[in-house]
């Protein structure tokens, strides 16, 4: 059983998806992630285990190696394909409340800004390390997040990407929105051109470089 | 000497004595001062040339250029391109979903692409204003990035892991259209072809090497060809793909803040003119002061070696233009 966990894993963070992707060359042929997700749920391993112990660790290696530069945004696609993979075995799980995430995460490319690369890479990260994640897309307009965080009672942050430096200033006007809508939800928001110093300026509550470091913040507020 | 005498002197012989080349890339910068919509100057010439001109008088640039928003090659191939008043046009059409719709891409002629003509008329309006005096900048976008345009960057870069074969193929058409487009504004006027190929800067040393550098040789000594000059423009950070850009034949390299000029001249050696590498957010940000002291440091730093004044990319539509001037006048400092 801890071997099936520990390919689970390994197709994770090598971006295997299943049996007919070729990708990556050298496990071509080999079950990937849906089949051995389907394997480990019928072989009686909880969804839970799963989730915390293939799941998460997989996407960890994944995001470390991402902030390393030793992989880059074509590996971190495949991990993400692999990763969309497992986890849709786990849905009916999620939804029958038989296993629970840690929280609901929006996230979202703030107006007039079409750069959604980052932000997807974030969202896969939040996701794979346990909680719900909303993308609405990109060119997202103030009200549609706080519209998000009512349809999502359960929501407990959300994400804000902008690489532009022109649409990076309308962050400050969803952080308004959402403080005078939804006081309790964190707001995090990041992208190239985002540092420490707006993020403090326009009262968000956390920026950083890297998904791992949305990842490590999450976890605080979780616990 | 007139700027594009410079410009050949600074390739041909090294640096000039007393100044520095200033070649920042202007885009929605030069239409706000131009004042023009940024719609405008991305599909009409008039109001490019006329927007670069305007910012060649008062910034004392050493280049025009033809540059806009990523989208002439991709409207060729035939996606709609919507323009917008004051923000980047948007691409409302992926031509490549699946590897299927490569064979069905059509390979279209220059001169009957609205865009792609109007940028030859723009070139050949530059000649025509400037006689040869200023090195007039010409674009074409890099085979990874028009790949990225057609079939979107996750699409693009899914494809490259999953169908290396359909890859190549995709690559190999763009690129075939890239020469085209590149000959074609050598031939309407510009000296310098631009090669913007930005997306490389998100893949590792081995993906580049399998799909994209020797298509880039094979751009550029086709430019060179023709009787162009090459500048190089991946923004972002190359750092991991230094050893890579090694012999690909540029003349001129832009370098985004993030590397280090000392790094990219110990990988690409003494002849290729590096320009930049002030982070654009700054020169936005900070106060002019303050953006004269950064590139007096640049400027101090490389002016034994060629070397050009430039932000790491496209300066901000919403810089203060004293910021530009304080620019500028760290290019030319060393004179005094
Ligand atoms: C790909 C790209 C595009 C593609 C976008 C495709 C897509 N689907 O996303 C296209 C061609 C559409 C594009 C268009 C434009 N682009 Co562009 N683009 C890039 C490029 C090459 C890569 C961006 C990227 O995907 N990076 C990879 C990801 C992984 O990094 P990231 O987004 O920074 O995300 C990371 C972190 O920032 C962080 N993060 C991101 N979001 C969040 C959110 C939270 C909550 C947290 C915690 C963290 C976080 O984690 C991520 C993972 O590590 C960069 C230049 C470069 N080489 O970096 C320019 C760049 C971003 N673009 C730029 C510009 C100017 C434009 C255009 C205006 C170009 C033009 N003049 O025509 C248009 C604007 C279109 C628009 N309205 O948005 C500039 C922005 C300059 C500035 N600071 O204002 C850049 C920096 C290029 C440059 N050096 O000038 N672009």
């Amino acid at each position: 059983m801890d071997d099936l966990i520990a390919r689970i894993s390994h197709c994770i963070e090598f971006g295997k998806i299943d049996r007919a992707s070729p990708y990556p060359p050298d496990m071509k042929g080999e079950d990937g992630a849906d089949e051995l997700t389907r394997e480990a749920l019928d072989a009686g391993i909880a969804p839970d285990r799963l989730l915390n112990e293939a799941f998460v660790p997989g996407m960890e290696r994944v995001g470390r190696k991402f902030s390393e530069r030793r992989i880059f945004v074509p590996q971190m696609l495949m991990s993400a394909k692999a990763m969309d993979a497992a986890m849709r075995h786990l849905k009916p799980y999620f939804q029958s409340g038989a296993v629970r995430r840690k929280g609901t995460f929006v996230i979202g490319t703030v107006a007039g800004d079409l750069h959604d690369i980052g932000k997807n890479l974030v969202a896969m990260m939040v996701e794979g390390s346990g909680w719900e994640v909303v993308d609405l897309g990109v060119d997202v307009a103030p009200s549609r997040f706080v519209e998000a965080v009512r349809a999502h009672p359960e929501c407990r942050a959300v994400g804000l990407s902008a690489m532009l430096t022109t649409t990076m200033t309308g962050m400050a006007a969803v952080v308004e929105a959402l403080r005078a809508e939804v006081p309790g939800c964190r707001v995090l928001v990041g992208g190239a051109p985002v540092n420490e110093e707006f993020r403090a300026m326009i009262g968000a509550d956390f920026t950083s470089r890297d998904p791992q470091g949305a990842v490590a913040y999450l976890e605080s507020i979780a616990a | 000497m007139t700027k594009k005498q410079k410009l050949d002197h600074v390739l041909r012989h090294g640096p000039l004595p007393g100044e520095t080349l200033f070649l920042p890339i202007l885009m929605h910068f030069a239409a706000r001062h131009g004042g023009v919509s940024y719609a405008e100057f991305c599909a009409d010439h008039h109001a490019r040339v006329a927007a670069n001109l305007a910012c060649l008088e008062r910034f004392d640039l050493d280049c025009v250029t033809l540059m806009s928003d990523p989208y002439a090659e991709t409207s060729a191939f035939g996606a709609r391109i919507e323009y917008l008043p004051e923000a980047v046009p948007r691409c409302r059409d992926v031509l490549v979903r699946d590897a299927s719709d490569i064979d069905a891409l059509p390979m279209p002629d220059v001169f009957r692409s609205e865009r792609c003509l109007d940028r030859l008329r723009g070139a050949e309006r530059f000649q025509r204003e400037l006689r040869g005096t200023v090195p007039v900048i010409g674009w074409v976008e890099g085979p990874l990035a028009e790949a990225c345009d057609l079939a979107d960057m996750t699409g693009m870069f899914t494809l490259l892991m999953m169908d290396p074969d359909a890859s190549h193929r995709l690559l190999d058409h763009v690129l075939e259209f890239g020469k085209a487009f590149a000959a074609a504004q050598i031939e309407a006027g510009c000296d310098i072809i631009g090669i913007g190929d930005a997306a490389c800067s998100q893949v590792d040393e081995e993906t580049y090497r399998t799909f994209v550098r020797d298509r880039h040789v094979e751009l550029i000594e086709h430019i060179h060809s023709r009787g162009g000059i090459v500048k190089f423009h991946v923004c972002g950070n190359t750092t991991h793909l230094l050893p890579s850009f090694a012999g690909l034949g540029f003349d001129l390299i832009d370098l985004d803040w993030p590397v280090g000029i000392e790094d990219a001249r110990a990988a690409l050696g003494p002849d290729v003119l590096v320009t930049g590498n002030i982070d654009p957010v700054e020169v936005l940000e900070r106060p002019a002061d303050g953006v004269y002291d950064a590139c007096r440091a640049l400027v101090d730093g490389h002016r034994a070696e060629r070397y050009a004044l430039a932000g790491g990319c496209e300066i901000g539509v919403n810089t203060p233009p004293d910021n530009l001037l304080a620019m500028l006048r760290a290019a030319r400092s060393h004179a005094a």
